[in-house]
């Protein structure tokens, strides 16, 4: 599966009324890649990692992920969301919920569904294999308590492993930005995505909370994640990413290396940029 | 006014116990239909409400969204006293169903004519909450309606809950034309049956609006009450609660 295509986002457009956003887009997210995406305010960064997991709907253009092109209004996005983890910048957590649900809600709910599903088709082949001779096999199930088990110990593992596990029961409101990007964090992981997308994660952060998320993210991309990452940490972005690009009125204007990117820019508007933000 | 009079009449009528059981009868009845009433209210309410947030992109949803906007018109443009005489005498006969007691007649018509009320205080209460909750949910592989369900609806009520409280303290004090369709609610069992049996009215009116005032006042108490447990459980649940320093 090494350097298999994970994403492919072909001619992808998008425009909002009048407003034309994203300008025909092309890119491929391979396994493993830590795709970093700089550029000015308004050049459509958010807009294209909204559209990558349909939170937008592309104008125009194909967002292939699993063999499906996500664009297509027939796909199941659902489905395929659930693979596909997303880090806001304003963290996002369920206010009404706890943090340990924040981490559970889903993989719980969605797990419990899909067994429905199965017991459901059970139930059926049951009553068909009264009238069959060679009777099928059914499929194997597990009880609704115990998904719960499991996914609470999963979401303990990882609260522990960000150090939070005293917080499992307290409320988003009760804790500081940088705890709750990070649980924003392992709420996504807790769906085993084969990809996250990060939009400006640390941006909505007190400076001396930068640190920690970063760091996490590091954490996540030493295991390997594959990411696509919207910041404006320019260090960060040349230590974590493996590619750089950069957007400008909706358009990618140079796809390279951090170092590529960083120390021999050729567009002239990455320059300029550049000379503004480092 | 011979007050000592008016009030010993009173107190005659109501030392017999059966005025009592009818007072308190009466009472029962009024705060059943708003409670009941207020409930159907709320899931009518969050449904319409729901529509009317939700995205239209297809044909079902705007269907839909007309059905719920003449539904909240028709309920708002017409006094409830005139939907209670028409659901009972009008609809009710005219469908050939019979036996109905007007109690349930009343139950139903409140709670869909407070569905229309409080459709429109849901609608800011879902407004009130965040984009980036659904945004979360469905991020997450959640659908739209189990967003709504485990995530926005919850906050939206939270955020509404005194405005609700109003809208059931009106439902209280508009329980009063029940007598229009003869329901034996309060108004009834105080002004048709107690005060009717020395001729006297003066203190039975008056007992009707103190009694009517008690409840309200009871009533915002309990939102308070319920207002701060919300607020609480948000901060400390399952946390130990930290013990008062005596010395700082
Ligand atoms: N939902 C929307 N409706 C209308 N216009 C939008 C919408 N979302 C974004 N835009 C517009 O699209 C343009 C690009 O926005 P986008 O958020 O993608 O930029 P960005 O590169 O992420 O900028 P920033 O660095 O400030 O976050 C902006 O002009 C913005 O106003
Ligand atoms: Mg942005």
């Amino acid at each position: 599966m090494e350097n298999a295509n994970l994403l492919e986002i072909k001619n992808l457009t998008k425009s909002f009324g009048e407003l034309n956003v994203l300008n025909g887009i092309d890119f491929t997210v391979m396994q493993g890649e830590r795709i970093f995406v700089i550029g000015p305010s308004g050049s459509g960064k958010s807009t294209l990692l909204r559209c990558l997991n349909c939170m937008e709907d592309p104008t125009t253009g194909e967002i292939w992920f699993n063999g499906e092109n996500l664009a297509d209004l027939k796909v199941d996005i659902n489905k395929h969301r659930r693979q596909i983890g997303m880090v806001f910048q304003q963290f996002n957590l369920f206010n009404n919920k706890t943090v340990l649900q924040n981490i559970t809600l889903a993989p719980t709910y969605l797990r419990k569904k899909d067994q429905n599903k199965i017991k459901t088709a059970n139930f059926f082949k049951k009553i068909a294999n009264l009238f069959r001779k060679n009777k099928k096999e059914l499929a194997p199930t597990i009880s609704a308590k115990q998904i719960t088990e499991e996914e609470n110990e999963r979401a303990m593992k990882l609260l522990k492993r960000i150090g939070l596990e005293d917080k499992a029961n307290a409320y988003p409101s009760t804790l500081s930005g940088g705890q709750k990007q990070r649980i924003a964090i392992v709420r996504s992981l807790a769906m085993n995505p084969k990809v996250m997308l990060f939009d400006e994660p640390t941006s909505a952060l007190d400076p001396e909370m930068v640190g920690e998320v970063l760091q996490l993210m590091k954490d996540v991309a030493d295991e390997g994640m594959t990411m696509v990452v919207v910041t404006h940490e320019m260090g960060f972005a040349r230590e974590a990413a493996t590619r750089v690009l950069f957007m400008d009125e909706g358009l990618i204007k140079e796809d390279g290396t951090p170092e590529q990117v960083f120390d021999s820019p050729r567009d002239e508007r990455l320059q300029e940029f550049l000379s503004k933000v480092l | 006014m011979d007050w000592a009079n008016k009030i010993n009449k009173f107190l005659d009528t109501m030392s017999s116990e059966h005025y009592q059981k009818l007072l308190l009868t009466g009472l029962w009845t009024t705060v059943k239909i708003a409670i009941l009433g207020l409930l159907i209210g709320i899931v009518i309410g969050t449904i319409i409400a729901t529509v009317k947030v939700s995205p239209k992109y297809k044909l079902l949803p705007r269907i839909l969204d007309k059905i719920c906007t003449v539904y909240v018109a028709i309920f708002r443009g017409t006094p409830i006293a005139v939907q209670l005489l028409l659901a009972y005498y009008v609809l009710l006969p005219m469908m050939g169903v019979k036996g109905v007691p007007a109690v349930n007649v009343g139950i139903v018509v409140f709670g869909l004519n407070s569905g229309a009320y409080v459709s429109e205080i849901m609608r800011s209460g879902l407004n009130s909450v965040d984009v980036g909750q659904m945004e979360a949910g469905r991020s997450v592989g959640l659908g739209y309606g189990t967003t709504m369900l485990k995530i926005i609806i919850p906050q939206a009520i939270k955020n509404i809950l005194p405005t609700i409280g109003n809208e059931f303290i009106s439902l209280i004090k508009e329980t009063s034309v029940l007598s229009f369709i003869a329901v034996s609610d309060l108004y009834v069992a105080l002004i048709q049956h107690v005060a009717a049996v020395k001729y006297e009215w003066v203190i039975p009116y008056i007992v009707l609006a103190l009694i009517y005032f008690v409840l309200v006042l009871i009533i915002t108490l309990l939102i308070r009450i319920l207002e701060k447990i919300l607020a609480k459980n948000d901060r400390t649940k399952g946390k130990p609660k930290r013990k008062k320093q005596l010395v700082s």
